[in-house]
């Protein structure tokens, strides 16, 4: 029954999301569906950092990854031939569906991931944090100048954009992945290194593999995340995909608790949530009566918020526990 | 267009690049060193003292300057009773310490903005220093040389009070052993607030400086400083505070080095370079350039 | 009114680590100027009751008093100043910074520098190697010489109370002789100590008293005419 809950809890919330998001109308429609995308993004970073306790600061890089390639393959030919013409070949020809390109995504998120943790899962503490990064400052500085895999430091925009049921689809099959993944015996051994590094290699097990192993699996789905992503916006361009989402995405795991897939996707929706809320705010919202705030609200607020969460409650709001486990 | 890169030029600039981001990792350096916290919110405060420059341009420059220095030593100790003493409270874990130091440069910089809006202000109390003189065909700013001295010096008077004083033993004693230091009697929070103190006077000192060359202020102004800095600390070894500041010196002389010498198409890849160096060093050396040759010593967070 | 006045009293004393107790409500007593010994198996107890004595342990229960004066609640940095001194296992100097500079350490604590130059003459006295190496680095020392060092640094603290945790840890039998004589010369000028120790015979047969502590609660008392008996520690040893 309590393993039923674990999934269940955070599905049912993003069918909850999703269902509000496609029955609304379509301003509200982009923040909701912007939420559903950052669950997905929070819950592959979980699925590392969450199990490893090793903070990454390049995940934004295997979401730009994924959002790239999937944006790049679903655009029209002609219209790359006109915005984008320095791309690689096989780039500007291509057109694929929108399944195919989520594929491919994950495909180039794991990927890239290998290649970045072959050598850096050999580092622990502060130098990993450093070096991951330094993989995120690369990727944005490239994606940013080199005119053969993207638009540059121009938008591309006219990505064929997908349903608020697909998208949940796609953010439900990273919430089972990652649970897939916490309830096999490589979460359990990834976890065990976390607890106790020491007891842990005394046991045989490997901290390098077993962080490679889940740095890759979170790579693929930050990869997929990142397809949703650009099937949501409907854009491409560098600066999505760099401090700001790194600094947002982090946050919002650390602030639903870093521990549990509950808290990753509860604290994706409330950090969205709130900061929807406050945007709407800024153009005056009605809640009994009319509120209005000043522009720039939104930030300072946000800020505030998570400050404080942070300080008041140092475990995230969930405490690190998955959802039907309230008590110790 | 290419002309031959005049070297002395170029290495003049960036001795003078280096020497600020040695300062700012040295700021970076002592806070880590004593509370093994890396403070991302470092550069707001330097942002923040230039903040106070540009809204007291035109008043007698000593005083400007003062209120620069006050107003960021208030920032950085608000930063530690506020956010870091109460989480440090609540038991924190390093990984939770270090995201919230990111929170706290976040709402900082949602703050600048909402006060000070995006346009930017400028700075102009030391304006005058841009100006040159010449060394065999190398034009020597002063600001170069009064970047180069003021570094020196502040590095001095840091590395004086730690060494010859006995509240400068009893950081570098809670520095190596924080728990040990407690017990025999060391108070922590005054070391820790002291280290805040001077952490603060050398980023006032730092705003002051880097707004000679670079007199606009924005709310994201001080978002690459950090980095770099962090990035200067972290290759330079972060165990002892001079490691820390050649590190700093490292980074900011080879990207002042590199930005002069390379063709402006290459130039836009420099960050890139910049980083991927970062990344041989730390795998060839976890315990950075100038540390020892202990891996194990660093593992934290 | 005939017993010694109370330097140090422990009342009720419980710590818990993440809920596992490791200290189950101990009281002890040591006098003015006496030395007590607290000894007992690996992970009995031993250095957690010292920590809590010190304010460094999570949340302890119970009651620790010096000279009457209740040290609930405080910072091990204001228990120091107080008085209480920690010499703690594994010696704990600092090795890159100078003998010198880490006897330093120890005024930290001192209420006031006066009497300095006398005491620092004293330990100077106690320890020739501690003013013989002064400008050397402390990690440059040898185990018997850094455990010098570190009794040397909490006396210069001038306490009222010693806590040593297993200072004859991995020393050669002639120096723990010689460290044990030293305590003894300590105790004359007015410090009273509680010695944790492994090597439970020795202790016995030089403190006033040893309490014999197994599983976080303490077994059995014995005076230094019980040290043959090794039956009865045994037993509290194992029980």
């Amino acid at each position: 029954m309590r393993r039923v809950l674990e999934l269940a809890g955070p599905i049912a919330l993003v069918a909850a999301t999703a269902a509000i998001a496609s029955g609304i109308s379509s301003a509200h429609q982009l923040e909701f569906e912007t939420a559903l995308v950052m669950v997905a993004i929070v819950v592959a970073l979980y699925v590392f950092v969450g199990n490893s306790g090793v903070i990454s600061f390049g995940h934004a890089s295997f979401v730009a990854a994924g959002a790239y390639l999937a944006g790049l393959v679903t655009l029209d030919p002609e219209t790359k031939n006109f915005t984008t013409p320095g791309l690689f070949h096989v780039l500007l020809h291509a057109q694929i569906g929108l399944v195919p390109s989520l594929a491919l995504a994950a495909a180039v998120g794991a990927a890239y991931a290998i290649v970045v943790g072959l050598p850096l899962m050999r580092l622990s503490g502060l130098p990993a944090g450093i070096a991951t990064f330094a993989v995120l400052g690369i990727t944005y500085d490239v994606l940013s100048y080199w005119g053969k895999i993207g638009p540059g430091v121009q938008t591309l925009s006219g990505v064929p954009e997908a349903s608020s049921w697909s998208i949940a689809a796609g953010v439900v099959i990273v919430i089972v992945a990652a649970y897939a993944y916490q309830r096999s015996r490589f979460g359990r051994m990834l976890r065990a290194t976390r607890e106790d590094p020491a007891a842990a290699r005394a046991s045989g097990i490997s901290i390098y593999r077993q962080r490679l192993l889940a740095f890759a699996l979170s790579g693929a789905l930050a990869g997929l995340a990142g397809g949703l992503y650009v099937h949501q916006l409907g854009i491409i361009t560098p600066e999505l995909f760099y401090l700001d989402l790194t600094f947002v995405t982090l946050a919002m795991l650390v602030f639903g608790g870093m521990g549990s897939l509950w808290g990753a996707v509860v604290g994706a929706l409330a950090i969205s949530a709130l900061n929807s809320f406050l945007g709407d705010a800024e153009n005056t919202v009605d809640v009994g009566f009319h509120l209005t705030l000043p522009n720039g609200t939104r930030l300072v607020t946000v800020g505030a918020v998570m400050a404080l969460v942070l300080i008041l409650k140092p475990s995230g709001l969930t405490g690190g526990r998955e959802f039907g486990r309230w008590r110790r | 267009m290419l002309a031959a890169v005049n070297w002395g030029q170029a290495i003049a600039d960036a001795i003078a690049l280096g020497a600020l981001y040695g300062l700012v990792a040295v700021g970076i350096g002592l806070v880590f060193g004593v509370l093994r916290l890396v403070n991302f919110a470092y550069g707001e405060l330097i942002t923040a003292g230039a903040y106070v420059l540009a809204y007291t341009y035109g008043w007698p420059r000593p005083i400007s300057i003062l209120l620069c220095v006050g107003a960021v030593v208030a920032l950085a100790l608000a930063q530690e009773l506020v956010a870091f003493r109460p989480l440090r409270r609540g038991g924190a874990t390093p990984a939770t310490m270090l995201v919230a130091t990111f929170a706290v440069s976040f709402l900082l910089q949602a703050i600048y903005l909402l006060a000070f809006g995006s346009r930017g202000q400028i700075v102009g109390t030391l304006g005058r220093l841009n100006s040159a003189f010449t060394v065999d065909g190398v034009d020597i700013r002063w600001i170069l040389l009064v970047t180069v001295v003021t570094g020196l010096v502040l590095l001095g008077a840091t590395a004086a009070v730690l060494e010859r004083t006995s509240v400068g033993l009893h950081i570098r004693a809670a520095a190596t052993d924080f728990r040990t230091s407690r017990l025999l009697g060391v108070r922590a929070n005054r070391v820790i607030m002291l280290s805040f103190v001077i952490s603060g006077v050398l980023a006032a000192a730092v705003s002051v400086l880097y707004t000679v060359s670079n007199p606009l202020v924005q709310p994201t102004m001080g978002v690459p400083i950090t980095i770099f800095a962090l990035v200067g600390v972290v290759v330079g070894g972060m165990d002892r505070l001079w490691s820390a500041a050649l590190g700093g010196f490292a980074v900011g002389l080879v990207y002042g080095l590199f930005s002069d010498v390379m063709s402006s198409t290459s130039s836009v890849y420099l960050p890139a370079v910049v980083y991927g160096l970062v990344i041989v060093v730390l795998l060839l050396r976890p315990a950075g350039l100038f540390g020892a040759w202990r891996s194990a010593q660093v593992e934290r967070v | 009114m005939s017993e010694p006045e109370a330097a140090l009293e422990l009342e009720g004393l419980e710590v818990a680590y993440r809920g596992v107790p490791a200290v189950r409500g101990i009281d002890l007593t040591v006098g003015r100027g006496e030395i007590v010994g607290l000894v007992g198996p690996n992970g009995a107890g031993k250095s957690s009751t010292l920590h809590a004595i010190m304010g460094a342990a999570p949340s302890p229960r119970g009651d620790v008093r010096l000279y009457g004066r209740s040290l609930r609640g405080l910072s091990p940095e204001r228990v120091a100043r107080l008085g209480v001194a920690l010499v703690p296992e594994g010696r704990h100097i600092y090795s890159s910074l100078t003998v010198e500079e880490n006897l330093r350490l120890g005024y930290a604590a001192r209420r006031s520098h006066d009497g300095l130059d006398e005491d620092v003459a004293w330990v100077h006295a106690l320890f020739p190697v501690v003013h013989e190496f002064e400008s050397r680095k402390a990690g440059a020392l040898s185990g018997g010489q850094q455990q010098q060092l570190a009794i040397a640094r909490a006396l210069v603290a001038k306490p009222d109370v010693l806590l040593l945790d297993e200072p004859s840890l991995g020393l050669a039998p002639t120096i723990v002789e010689r460290l044990f004589e030293t305590l003894g010369e300590i105790r004359d000028r007015g410090v009273s100590i509680l010695l944790v120790e492994q090597r439970a015979q020795l202790t016995i047969a030089f403190a006033d008293r040893t309490h014999v502590i197994a599983n976080g609660a303490l077994k059995l008392t014995l005076g230094p005419q019980d040290a043959g008996d090794t039956a009865r520690l045994t037993a509290a040893y194992l029980s």
